[in-house]
Protein backbone atom coordinates (compact mmCIF):
# COMPACT_ATOMS: atom_id res chain seq x y z
CA UNK A 1 0.00 0.00 0.00
CA UNK A 2 1.38 3.38 -1.00
CA UNK A 3 1.73 5.64 1.97
CA UNK A 4 0.86 8.85 0.11
CA UNK A 5 -2.61 7.73 -0.96
CA UNK A 6 -5.53 9.86 0.16
CA UNK A 7 -8.47 8.47 2.13
CA UNK A 8 -10.68 8.93 -0.95
CA UNK A 9 -8.30 6.83 -3.04
CA UNK A 10 -8.47 4.03 -0.55
CA UNK A 11 -12.27 4.22 -0.33
CA UNK A 12 -12.43 4.04 -4.12
CA UNK A 13 -10.01 1.14 -4.34
CA UNK A 14 -12.16 -0.74 -1.82
CA UNK A 15 -15.29 -0.16 -3.85
CA UNK A 16 -16.98 2.33 -1.58
CA UNK A 17 -19.36 4.60 -3.46
CA UNK A 18 -19.02 8.37 -3.26
CA UNK A 19 -22.38 8.46 -1.53
CA UNK A 20 -21.09 6.22 1.25
CA UNK A 21 -17.90 8.25 1.42
CA UNK A 22 -19.90 11.45 1.99
CA UNK A 23 -22.02 9.65 4.56
CA UNK A 24 -18.87 8.68 6.39
CA UNK A 25 -17.67 12.29 6.34
CA UNK A 26 -20.96 13.62 7.79
CA UNK A 27 -21.01 10.88 10.41
CA UNK A 28 -17.46 11.77 11.44
CA UNK A 29 -18.41 15.44 11.74
CA UNK A 30 -21.26 14.45 14.04
CA UNK A 31 -18.95 12.35 16.22
CA UNK A 32 -16.55 15.28 16.42
CA UNK A 33 -19.35 17.63 17.39
CA UNK A 34 -18.75 19.85 14.37
CA UNK A 35 -21.39 21.93 12.65
CA UNK A 36 -22.73 20.73 9.25
CA UNK A 37 -20.84 23.58 7.59
CA UNK A 38 -17.59 21.76 8.43
CA UNK A 39 -18.51 18.67 6.39
CA UNK A 40 -16.98 20.09 3.17
CA UNK A 41 -13.64 20.58 4.97
CA UNK A 42 -13.70 16.96 6.03
CA UNK A 43 -14.55 15.84 2.52
CA UNK A 44 -11.76 17.98 1.11
CA UNK A 45 -9.22 16.72 3.61
CA UNK A 46 -10.21 13.12 2.98
CA UNK A 47 -9.94 13.59 -0.77
CA UNK A 48 -6.80 15.66 -1.06
CA UNK A 49 -4.57 15.26 1.95
CA UNK A 50 -2.20 12.31 1.91
CA UNK A 51 -2.82 9.84 4.66
CA UNK A 52 -1.19 10.65 7.95
CA UNK A 53 1.60 8.26 8.82
CA UNK A 54 1.11 6.70 12.22
CA UNK A 55 3.59 4.85 14.37
CA UNK A 56 1.79 2.80 16.98
CA UNK A 57 3.86 1.69 19.95
CA UNK A 58 2.92 -0.83 22.61
CA UNK A 59 4.35 -0.54 26.10
CA UNK A 60 3.06 -1.88 29.40
CA UNK A 61 -0.49 -2.64 28.34
CA UNK A 62 -3.09 -5.33 27.77
CA UNK A 63 -3.89 -4.52 24.11
CA UNK A 64 -7.51 -3.79 24.96
CA UNK A 65 -7.17 -0.44 23.14
CA UNK A 66 -6.16 -2.21 19.93
CA UNK A 67 -8.92 -4.75 20.53
CA UNK A 68 -11.44 -1.94 20.82
CA UNK A 69 -10.01 -0.19 17.77
CA UNK A 70 -10.31 -3.21 15.48
CA UNK A 71 -13.53 -4.48 17.02
CA UNK A 72 -15.90 -2.08 15.31
CA UNK A 73 -17.87 -4.74 13.45
CA UNK A 74 -20.51 -2.97 11.46
CA UNK A 75 -20.91 -0.78 9.58
CA UNK A 76 -17.48 -1.66 8.36
CA UNK A 77 -16.72 2.04 7.84
CA UNK A 78 -14.54 2.05 10.96
CA UNK A 79 -12.71 -0.96 9.60
CA UNK A 80 -12.00 0.96 6.45
CA UNK A 81 -10.67 3.83 8.44
CA UNK A 82 -8.41 1.45 10.26
CA UNK A 83 -7.04 0.33 6.95
CA UNK A 84 -6.69 3.87 5.76
CA UNK A 85 -4.56 5.52 8.34
CA UNK A 86 -1.13 4.88 7.03
CA UNK A 87 -0.32 2.64 9.96
CA UNK A 88 3.33 2.21 9.16
CA UNK A 89 4.50 0.60 12.33
CA UNK A 90 2.56 -1.45 14.83
CA UNK A 91 4.43 -4.30 16.44
CA UNK A 92 1.12 -5.99 17.19
CA UNK A 93 -0.45 -5.93 13.73
CA UNK A 94 2.54 -5.85 11.38
CA UNK A 95 3.34 -8.86 9.26
CA UNK A 96 7.02 -8.04 9.50
CA UNK A 97 9.01 -8.66 12.65
CA UNK A 98 12.39 -8.14 14.20
CA UNK A 99 15.02 -6.00 12.47
CA UNK A 100 12.83 -5.65 9.38
CA UNK A 101 10.12 -3.95 11.42
CA UNK A 102 12.46 -1.79 13.48
CA UNK A 103 14.08 -0.56 10.23
CA UNK A 104 10.63 0.45 9.04
CA UNK A 105 10.11 2.53 12.19
CA UNK A 106 13.41 4.30 11.66
CA UNK A 107 12.60 4.89 8.00
CA UNK A 108 9.27 6.55 8.85
CA UNK A 109 10.91 8.64 11.54
CA UNK A 110 13.42 9.90 8.99
CA UNK A 111 11.14 10.28 5.96
CA UNK A 112 8.26 11.93 7.80
CA UNK A 113 10.31 13.80 10.34
CA UNK A 114 8.02 16.07 12.35
CA UNK A 115 4.95 14.90 10.42
CA UNK A 116 3.98 11.50 11.75
CA UNK A 117 1.65 10.82 14.63
CA UNK A 118 2.94 8.72 17.44
CA UNK A 119 0.18 6.61 18.93
CA UNK A 120 1.16 5.12 22.26
CA UNK A 121 -0.74 2.27 23.80
CA UNK A 122 0.34 1.48 27.33
CA UNK A 123 2.91 3.27 29.41
CA UNK A 124 6.57 2.93 30.27
CA UNK A 125 8.24 1.53 33.33
CA UNK A 126 10.67 4.12 34.64
CA UNK A 127 12.15 2.24 37.58
CA UNK A 128 15.60 0.64 37.15
CA UNK A 129 16.10 2.21 33.69
CA UNK A 130 12.84 0.77 32.44
CA UNK A 131 13.91 -2.90 32.51
CA UNK A 132 10.37 -3.99 33.37
CA UNK A 133 9.23 -3.42 29.80
CA UNK A 134 11.63 -4.51 27.07
CA UNK A 135 10.47 -4.38 23.44
CA UNK A 136 12.68 -5.19 20.45
CA UNK A 137 15.81 -5.46 22.56
CA UNK A 138 15.52 -2.03 24.11
CA UNK A 139 13.58 -0.64 27.02
CA UNK A 140 10.22 0.81 26.06
CA UNK A 141 11.25 3.99 27.87
CA UNK A 142 14.08 4.53 25.34
CA UNK A 143 11.96 3.57 22.33
CA UNK A 144 9.25 5.99 23.41
CA UNK A 145 11.66 8.88 23.89
CA UNK A 146 13.40 8.14 20.59
CA UNK A 147 10.19 7.90 18.56
CA UNK A 148 8.56 10.88 20.24
CA UNK A 149 11.47 13.18 19.41
CA UNK A 150 10.42 13.70 15.77
CA UNK A 151 6.65 13.20 16.07
CA UNK A 152 4.18 15.96 15.13
CA UNK A 153 1.92 14.97 17.98
CA UNK A 154 1.31 12.11 20.35
CA UNK A 155 -1.93 10.30 20.94
CA UNK A 156 -2.00 8.56 24.29
CA UNK A 157 -4.38 5.64 23.80
CA UNK A 158 -6.25 4.41 26.81
CA UNK A 159 -5.97 5.01 30.52
CA UNK A 160 -2.47 3.46 30.67
CA UNK A 161 -0.87 5.98 28.35
CA UNK A 162 -3.07 8.84 29.60
CA UNK A 163 -3.04 8.43 33.37
CA UNK A 164 -1.23 5.21 34.26
CA UNK A 165 -4.09 2.79 34.86
CA UNK A 166 -3.48 -0.48 36.73
CA UNK A 167 0.31 -0.48 36.20
CA UNK A 168 0.79 2.64 38.27
CA UNK A 169 -1.93 1.89 40.80
CA UNK A 170 -0.66 1.76 44.35
CA UNK A 171 2.10 0.59 45.05
CA UNK A 172 3.32 0.84 41.41
CA UNK A 173 6.23 -1.64 41.66
CA UNK A 174 7.66 -0.89 38.19
CA UNK A 175 7.47 2.90 38.42
CA UNK A 176 5.03 2.96 35.49
CA UNK A 177 4.44 6.51 34.30
CA UNK A 178 1.95 7.89 31.76
CA UNK A 179 3.29 9.37 28.53
CA UNK A 180 2.73 12.96 29.66
CA UNK A 181 5.16 12.44 32.54
CA UNK A 182 7.90 11.21 30.18
CA UNK A 183 7.45 13.39 27.09
CA UNK A 184 7.08 17.03 28.00
CA UNK A 185 7.79 18.89 24.74
CA UNK A 186 5.13 17.48 22.38
CA UNK A 187 1.42 18.09 22.13
CA UNK A 188 -0.33 15.10 23.65
CA UNK A 189 -3.95 14.08 23.25
CA UNK A 190 -5.16 11.83 26.01
CA UNK A 191 -7.80 9.36 24.98
CA UNK A 192 -8.48 7.60 28.28
CA UNK A 193 -10.71 4.63 28.86
CA UNK A 194 -10.01 1.00 29.51
CA UNK A 195 -10.29 0.70 26.57
CA UNK A 196 -11.43 3.89 24.81
CA UNK A 197 -14.44 3.65 22.49
CA UNK A 198 -13.38 2.79 18.93
CA UNK A 199 -15.33 5.69 17.38
CA UNK A 200 -13.59 8.05 19.78
CA UNK A 201 -10.22 6.71 18.68
CA UNK A 202 -10.97 7.04 14.97
CA UNK A 203 -12.57 10.44 15.58
CA UNK A 204 -9.41 11.85 17.14
CA UNK A 205 -7.28 10.68 14.21
CA UNK A 206 -9.80 12.06 11.70
CA UNK A 207 -9.73 15.44 13.42
CA UNK A 208 -5.98 15.64 13.18
CA UNK A 209 -6.03 14.48 9.59
CA UNK A 210 -8.73 16.98 8.61
CA UNK A 211 -7.52 20.12 10.28
CA UNK A 212 -3.84 19.39 10.77
CA UNK A 213 -4.17 20.32 14.43
CA UNK A 214 -5.16 18.41 17.51
CA UNK A 215 -8.78 18.63 18.66
CA UNK A 216 -9.68 21.09 21.41
CA UNK A 217 -8.65 19.62 24.74
CA UNK A 218 -10.09 19.96 28.22
CA UNK A 219 -8.15 20.67 31.40
CA UNK A 220 -6.94 17.08 31.65
CA UNK A 221 -5.77 17.01 28.01
CA UNK A 222 -8.72 15.02 26.67
CA UNK A 223 -10.58 15.94 23.46
CA UNK A 224 -13.60 18.01 24.49
CA UNK A 225 -15.72 16.52 21.74
CA UNK A 226 -15.79 13.17 23.55
CA UNK A 227 -14.87 13.91 27.16
CA UNK A 228 -16.73 17.15 27.81
CA UNK A 229 -19.66 15.70 29.70
CA UNK A 230 -20.07 13.07 32.35
CA UNK A 231 -21.60 9.69 31.65
CA UNK A 232 -24.19 10.65 34.28
CA UNK A 233 -25.37 13.70 32.31
CA UNK A 234 -26.29 11.67 29.25
CA UNK A 235 -27.23 8.46 31.03
CA UNK A 236 -30.56 6.98 30.01
CA UNK A 237 -31.12 6.00 33.67
CA UNK A 238 -30.76 9.63 34.82
CA UNK A 239 -34.53 9.93 35.33
CA UNK A 240 -34.32 7.19 37.99
CA UNK A 241 -31.48 9.07 39.70
CA UNK A 242 -33.47 12.30 39.89
CA UNK A 243 -36.56 10.42 41.06
CA UNK A 244 -34.59 8.69 43.82
CA UNK A 245 -35.23 5.22 42.40
CA UNK A 246 -32.07 3.25 43.15
CA UNK A 247 -30.92 -0.33 42.86
CA UNK A 248 -30.10 -1.49 46.41
CA UNK A 249 -28.53 -4.85 45.47
CA UNK A 250 -27.86 -6.81 42.33
CA UNK A 251 -30.48 -9.47 43.01
CA UNK A 252 -33.24 -6.96 43.60
CA UNK A 253 -36.39 -6.33 41.64
CA UNK A 254 -35.17 -2.79 41.00
CA UNK A 255 -32.21 -4.26 39.08
CA UNK A 256 -34.60 -5.94 36.66
CA UNK A 257 -36.52 -2.69 36.30
CA UNK A 258 -33.30 -0.94 35.34
CA UNK A 259 -33.22 1.71 38.06
CA UNK A 260 -30.24 3.93 38.82
CA UNK A 261 -27.03 2.17 39.93
CA UNK A 262 -25.80 5.11 42.04
CA UNK A 263 -25.98 3.19 45.31
CA UNK A 264 -24.15 0.26 43.71
CA UNK A 265 -21.09 2.48 43.38
CA UNK A 266 -21.70 3.77 39.85
CA UNK A 267 -18.95 6.28 39.02
CA UNK A 268 -21.00 7.79 36.16
CA UNK A 269 -21.47 11.08 38.09
CA UNK A 270 -17.71 11.62 38.23
CA UNK A 271 -16.60 10.09 34.92
CA UNK A 272 -16.06 12.00 31.71
CA UNK A 273 -16.57 9.81 28.65
CA UNK A 274 -18.90 9.17 25.73
CA UNK A 275 -20.17 5.72 26.72
CA UNK A 276 -23.71 6.93 27.32
CA UNK A 277 -23.74 8.79 23.99
CA UNK A 278 -21.81 6.74 21.41
CA UNK A 279 -21.97 3.43 23.30
CA UNK A 280 -19.94 0.37 22.43
CA UNK A 281 -19.69 -2.18 19.62
CA UNK A 282 -21.48 -0.06 17.07
CA UNK A 283 -23.97 1.37 19.55
CA UNK A 284 -25.04 -1.97 20.99
CA UNK A 285 -24.77 -1.14 24.69
CA UNK A 286 -22.49 0.15 27.43
CA UNK A 287 -21.80 -1.03 31.00
CA UNK A 288 -24.74 0.78 32.63
CA UNK A 289 -26.97 -0.37 29.78
CA UNK A 290 -26.01 -3.93 30.70
CA UNK A 291 -26.86 -3.39 34.37
CA UNK A 292 -23.35 -2.84 35.70
CA UNK A 293 -22.28 0.36 37.47
CA UNK A 294 -19.65 2.46 35.73
CA UNK A 295 -16.21 1.89 37.29
CA UNK A 296 -14.86 5.20 36.02
CA UNK A 297 -12.18 3.58 33.83
CA UNK A 298 -11.41 6.80 31.96
CA UNK A 299 -10.70 8.82 35.10
CA UNK A 300 -7.22 9.32 36.58
CA UNK A 301 -6.15 6.68 39.12
CA UNK A 302 -9.50 4.92 39.07
CA UNK A 303 -7.98 1.72 40.49
CA UNK A 304 -7.09 3.55 43.68
CA UNK A 305 -10.56 5.06 44.07
CA UNK A 306 -12.23 1.81 44.95
CA UNK A 307 -14.07 -0.22 45.91
CA UNK A 308 -15.96 -0.30 42.61
CA UNK A 309 -19.28 -1.20 44.21
CA UNK A 310 -19.43 1.53 46.83
CA UNK A 311 -20.11 5.24 46.52
CA UNK A 312 -17.54 6.45 48.99
CA UNK A 313 -13.91 5.63 48.34
CA UNK A 314 -11.68 4.10 50.95
CA UNK A 315 -8.83 6.16 52.31
CA UNK A 316 -5.81 4.02 51.41
CA UNK A 317 -3.28 5.36 53.90
CA UNK A 318 -5.64 4.68 56.80
CA UNK A 319 -6.24 1.02 56.05
CA UNK A 320 -8.72 -0.68 53.80
CA UNK A 321 -11.76 -0.22 56.03
CA UNK A 322 -11.83 3.56 56.33
CA UNK A 323 -13.79 6.07 54.31
CA UNK A 324 -14.68 9.75 54.66
CA UNK A 325 -17.71 9.10 56.86
CA UNK A 326 -15.88 6.80 59.25
CA UNK A 327 -13.09 9.37 59.61
CA UNK A 328 -15.69 12.09 60.13
CA UNK A 329 -17.56 10.17 62.81
CA UNK A 330 -14.32 9.39 64.65
CA UNK A 331 -13.21 13.04 64.47
CA UNK A 332 -16.58 14.25 65.74
CA UNK A 333 -16.44 11.69 68.53
CA UNK A 334 -12.95 12.86 69.44
CA UNK A 335 -14.10 16.50 69.47
CA UNK A 336 -17.06 15.63 71.69
CA UNK A 337 -14.88 13.58 74.04
CA UNK A 338 -12.35 16.40 74.16
CA UNK A 339 -15.04 18.95 74.99
CA UNK A 340 -16.48 16.69 77.69
CA UNK A 341 -13.06 16.11 79.24
CA UNK A 342 -12.33 19.82 79.15
CA UNK A 343 -15.68 20.55 80.77
CA UNK A 344 -14.96 18.03 83.50
CA UNK A 345 -11.58 19.57 84.27
CA UNK A 346 -13.14 23.05 84.24
CA UNK A 347 -15.80 21.91 86.72
CA UNK A 348 -13.25 20.32 89.02
CA UNK A 349 -11.03 23.42 88.94
CA UNK A 350 -14.00 25.68 89.55
CA UNK A 351 -15.17 23.59 92.49
CA UNK A 352 -11.66 23.60 93.91
CA UNK A 353 -11.19 27.35 93.55
CA UNK A 354 -14.59 28.04 95.08
CA UNK A 355 -13.69 25.83 97.99
CA UNK A 356 -10.40 27.70 98.18
CA UNK A 357 -12.23 31.06 98.10
CA UNK A 358 -14.58 29.90 100.81
CA UNK A 359 -11.66 28.77 102.93
CA UNK A 360 -10.04 32.17 102.40
CA UNK A 361 -13.17 33.92 103.53
CA UNK A 362 -13.70 31.65 106.49
CA UNK B 1 -26.36 35.79 89.37
CA UNK B 2 -24.63 39.03 90.23
CA UNK B 3 -25.77 42.47 89.23
CA UNK B 4 -25.06 43.61 85.67
CA UNK B 5 -22.53 46.41 85.93
CA UNK B 6 -21.94 47.14 82.26
CA UNK B 7 -23.64 46.47 78.95
CA UNK B 8 -21.53 46.43 75.78
CA UNK B 9 -23.05 46.28 72.31
CA UNK B 10 -20.70 43.79 70.63
CA UNK B 11 -22.46 42.00 67.80
CA UNK B 12 -24.21 44.42 65.52
CA UNK B 13 -27.25 43.34 63.54
CA UNK B 14 -25.34 42.41 60.31
CA UNK B 15 -23.06 40.13 62.32
CA UNK B 16 -25.97 38.45 64.11
CA UNK B 17 -27.88 38.00 60.88
CA UNK B 18 -24.79 36.52 59.24
CA UNK B 19 -24.33 34.16 62.16
CA UNK B 20 -27.84 32.73 62.08
CA UNK B 21 -28.16 32.53 58.30
CA UNK B 22 -24.77 30.84 58.23
CA UNK B 23 -25.78 28.39 60.95
CA UNK B 24 -29.00 27.51 59.15
CA UNK B 25 -27.26 27.12 55.78
CA UNK B 26 -24.49 24.93 57.15
CA UNK B 27 -26.90 22.59 58.89
CA UNK B 28 -29.11 22.28 55.80
CA UNK B 29 -26.05 21.84 53.57
CA UNK B 30 -24.63 19.12 55.83
CA UNK B 31 -27.89 17.20 56.00
CA UNK B 32 -28.74 17.49 52.29
CA UNK B 33 -25.12 16.74 51.34
CA UNK B 34 -25.11 13.57 53.43
CA UNK B 35 -28.42 12.59 51.88
CA UNK B 36 -27.04 13.09 48.37
CA UNK B 37 -24.05 10.88 49.14
CA UNK B 38 -26.21 8.11 50.60
CA UNK B 39 -29.85 8.53 49.56
CA UNK B 40 -32.49 6.55 51.41
CA UNK B 41 -34.53 4.13 49.39
CA UNK B 42 -38.09 5.22 48.98
CA UNK B 43 -39.02 3.54 45.75
CA UNK B 44 -42.13 5.26 44.46
CA UNK B 45 -44.75 3.38 42.52
CA UNK B 46 -45.09 4.42 38.94
CA UNK B 47 -43.06 6.33 36.42
CA UNK B 48 -39.79 8.01 37.37
CA UNK B 49 -40.78 11.24 35.65
CA UNK B 50 -43.33 12.02 38.36
CA UNK B 51 -40.89 11.89 41.25
CA UNK B 52 -38.08 14.12 42.44
CA UNK B 53 -36.78 12.02 45.34
CA UNK B 54 -33.15 12.82 44.63
CA UNK B 55 -33.53 15.99 42.56
CA UNK B 56 -35.27 17.79 45.46
CA UNK B 57 -32.37 17.15 47.85
CA UNK B 58 -29.85 18.30 45.29
CA UNK B 59 -31.94 21.38 44.53
CA UNK B 60 -32.10 22.27 48.24
CA UNK B 61 -28.35 21.73 48.52
CA UNK B 62 -27.74 24.16 45.65
CA UNK B 63 -30.24 26.77 46.86
CA UNK B 64 -28.78 26.86 50.36
CA UNK B 65 -25.28 26.77 48.91
CA UNK B 66 -25.93 29.99 47.02
CA UNK B 67 -27.48 31.63 50.10
CA UNK B 68 -24.43 30.45 52.05
CA UNK B 69 -22.08 31.98 49.44
CA UNK B 70 -23.95 35.30 49.35
CA UNK B 71 -23.95 35.42 53.15
CA UNK B 72 -20.22 34.61 53.25
CA UNK B 73 -19.45 37.37 50.73
CA UNK B 74 -21.55 39.78 52.76
CA UNK B 75 -19.56 38.89 55.90
CA UNK B 76 -16.29 39.49 54.01
CA UNK B 77 -17.61 42.88 52.95
CA UNK B 78 -18.59 43.65 56.53
CA UNK B 79 -15.19 42.60 57.84
CA UNK B 80 -13.35 44.76 55.31
CA UNK B 81 -15.57 47.82 54.97
CA UNK B 82 -18.11 47.60 57.79
CA UNK B 83 -16.04 49.67 60.18
CA UNK B 84 -17.17 47.33 62.96
CA UNK B 85 -14.33 46.93 65.43
CA UNK B 86 -15.53 43.56 66.73
CA UNK B 87 -16.12 42.08 63.28
CA UNK B 88 -13.09 43.12 61.24
CA UNK B 89 -10.08 41.15 60.03
CA UNK B 90 -7.69 43.73 61.44
CA UNK B 91 -7.39 41.99 64.80
CA UNK B 92 -6.26 38.72 63.24
CA UNK B 93 -2.56 38.90 62.39
CA UNK B 94 -1.06 35.41 62.67
CA UNK B 95 2.12 36.54 60.91
CA UNK B 96 2.84 39.13 63.57
CA UNK B 97 4.74 38.31 66.78
CA UNK B 98 2.53 40.78 68.62
CA UNK B 99 -0.37 38.46 67.81
CA UNK B 100 1.41 35.16 68.42
CA UNK B 101 2.93 36.56 71.54
CA UNK B 102 1.47 37.21 74.94
CA UNK B 103 -2.31 37.40 74.30
CA UNK B 104 -2.39 34.18 72.26
CA UNK B 105 -0.11 32.34 74.66
CA UNK B 106 -2.12 33.44 77.67
CA UNK B 107 -5.36 32.29 76.08
CA UNK B 108 -3.90 28.89 75.15
CA UNK B 109 -2.54 28.50 78.68
CA UNK B 110 -5.91 29.36 80.08
CA UNK B 111 -7.60 26.72 77.93
CA UNK B 112 -4.97 24.20 79.00
CA UNK B 113 -5.61 25.00 82.68
CA UNK B 114 -2.07 26.30 83.04
CA UNK B 115 -3.23 29.55 84.56
CA UNK B 116 -6.04 30.20 86.97
CA UNK B 117 -7.34 33.53 85.65
CA UNK B 118 -9.35 33.83 82.43
CA UNK B 119 -8.21 36.52 79.98
CA UNK B 120 -11.30 38.44 79.02
CA UNK B 121 -12.07 39.77 75.56
CA UNK B 122 -15.08 41.73 74.45
CA UNK B 123 -14.88 40.38 70.88
CA UNK B 124 -13.15 37.16 69.86
CA UNK B 125 -10.16 36.00 71.86
CA UNK B 126 -7.04 35.11 69.78
CA UNK B 127 -7.67 31.35 69.90
CA UNK B 128 -11.28 31.85 68.80
CA UNK B 129 -10.05 34.11 65.99
CA UNK B 130 -7.68 31.38 64.81
CA UNK B 131 -10.45 28.75 64.95
CA UNK B 132 -12.75 31.01 62.96
CA UNK B 133 -10.04 31.67 60.41
CA UNK B 134 -9.39 27.95 59.92
CA UNK B 135 -12.92 26.59 60.05
CA UNK B 136 -15.09 29.45 58.87
CA UNK B 137 -12.84 31.36 56.49
CA UNK B 138 -10.61 28.60 55.04
CA UNK B 139 -13.24 25.88 55.47
CA UNK B 140 -16.02 27.86 53.80
CA UNK B 141 -13.70 28.98 51.01
CA UNK B 142 -12.71 25.40 50.25
CA UNK B 143 -16.28 24.11 50.40
CA UNK B 144 -17.48 26.98 48.16
CA UNK B 145 -14.72 26.55 45.57
CA UNK B 146 -14.99 22.77 45.41
CA UNK B 147 -18.78 22.96 45.47
CA UNK B 148 -18.91 25.43 42.59
CA UNK B 149 -16.44 23.32 40.62
CA UNK B 150 -18.73 20.30 40.98
CA UNK B 151 -21.82 22.40 40.30
CA UNK B 152 -20.11 23.51 37.07
CA UNK B 153 -19.86 19.90 35.94
CA UNK B 154 -23.55 20.06 35.06
CA UNK B 155 -22.81 22.66 32.43
CA UNK B 156 -19.37 22.33 30.83
CA UNK B 157 -17.86 25.64 29.73
CA UNK B 158 -20.53 27.49 31.71
CA UNK B 159 -19.91 30.15 34.35
CA UNK B 160 -19.10 27.90 37.31
CA UNK B 161 -17.02 25.47 35.27
CA UNK B 162 -14.97 28.24 33.68
CA UNK B 163 -14.20 29.95 36.98
CA UNK B 164 -13.80 26.97 39.29
CA UNK B 165 -13.23 23.97 36.99
CA UNK B 166 -9.49 24.11 37.70
CA UNK B 167 -10.24 22.58 41.09
CA UNK B 168 -10.93 19.22 39.41
CA UNK B 169 -7.45 18.53 37.96
CA UNK B 170 -5.93 20.11 41.09
CA UNK B 171 -7.50 17.37 43.18
CA UNK B 172 -6.71 14.67 40.62
CA UNK B 173 -10.17 14.20 39.14
CA UNK B 174 -13.84 14.70 39.76
CA UNK B 175 -14.19 11.72 42.09
CA UNK B 176 -11.38 12.85 44.38
CA UNK B 177 -12.86 16.34 44.54
CA UNK B 178 -16.25 14.89 45.49
CA UNK B 179 -14.52 12.80 48.13
CA UNK B 180 -12.62 15.77 49.57
CA UNK B 181 -15.76 17.91 49.61
CA UNK B 182 -17.53 15.12 51.47
CA UNK B 183 -14.69 14.75 53.95
CA UNK B 184 -14.61 18.54 54.38
CA UNK B 185 -18.28 18.60 55.33
CA UNK B 186 -17.37 16.83 58.58
CA UNK B 187 -15.73 20.08 59.65
CA UNK B 188 -19.23 21.29 60.49
CA UNK B 189 -20.17 18.94 63.34
CA UNK B 190 -16.63 19.13 64.72
CA UNK B 191 -16.77 22.91 64.67
CA UNK B 192 -20.26 23.03 66.16
CA UNK B 193 -19.23 20.88 69.11
CA UNK B 194 -16.16 23.02 69.79
CA UNK B 195 -18.08 26.26 69.26
CA UNK B 196 -21.04 25.41 71.48
CA UNK B 197 -18.81 24.00 74.18
CA UNK B 198 -16.56 27.09 74.18
CA UNK B 199 -19.56 29.44 74.30
CA UNK B 200 -21.27 27.64 77.16
CA UNK B 201 -18.03 27.30 79.07
CA UNK B 202 -17.22 30.99 78.71
CA UNK B 203 -20.72 31.84 79.83
CA UNK B 204 -20.30 29.71 82.92
CA UNK B 205 -16.75 30.77 83.70
CA UNK B 206 -16.69 34.44 82.66
CA UNK B 207 -20.41 35.17 83.04
CA UNK B 208 -20.38 37.63 80.13
CA UNK B 209 -23.67 36.28 78.69
CA UNK B 210 -21.90 35.38 75.47
CA UNK B 211 -24.64 32.89 74.58
CA UNK B 212 -27.45 35.44 74.54
CA UNK B 213 -25.19 38.07 72.95
CA UNK B 214 -25.59 36.48 69.52
CA UNK B 215 -29.34 37.11 69.78
CA UNK B 216 -29.44 40.46 71.60
CA UNK B 217 -26.04 41.76 70.56
CA UNK B 218 -25.12 42.72 74.14
CA UNK B 219 -22.46 41.24 76.35
CA UNK B 220 -22.65 41.93 80.06
CA UNK B 221 -20.06 42.42 82.70
CA UNK B 222 -21.38 40.95 85.90
CA UNK B 223 -20.49 41.90 89.40
CA UNK B 224 -18.63 39.27 91.38
CA UNK B 225 -21.18 37.04 92.93
CA UNK B 226 -21.26 37.19 96.70
CA UNK B 227 -20.42 33.72 97.89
Amino acid sequence: MQSNQTFADVFKARGVSRRDFLKFCSLTSVYLGLSPSMVPSIVEAMEKKPRTPVIWLHGLECTCCSESFIRSSHPSIEDLLFNMISLDYDDLLSAAAGTQLEDQRHRIMKEYKGKYILAVEGNASTKDDGVYCMVGGDSFLNTLKETAADAAAIIAWGSCASFGCVQNAHPNPTGAAPVSEIIKDKPIVKVPGCPPISEVMTGVITHFHTFGILPELDRLGRPKAFYNTRIHDKCYRRAFFDAGMFVPSFDDDATRKGWCLYKMGCKGPTTYNSCSKIQWNGGTSFPIGSGHPCIGCSEPNFWDRGPFYERLAEVPFLGSDSNADKIGVIAVGAAAAGAAAHAAVTAVKKAKSEKHDNNDKA
Amino acid sequence: MGRIIEEIYVWRLPVRLYHWINALCMVVLFVTGMYISAPLLSPPLGEAVWYKGMAWWRYMHFVFAFVFIANFLFRLYWALFGGDKYARFGGFRPWSPSWWGKPFREQVESYLFLRSDEPNYIGHNPVAALAHFLFIFCGSTFMIFSGLAMYGENNPSGFSETLFGWMIPLFGGSYTLHFTHHLGSWMLPIYVIMHLYAVVRHDVVDRTSVTSSIITGYKHKVEEEPV
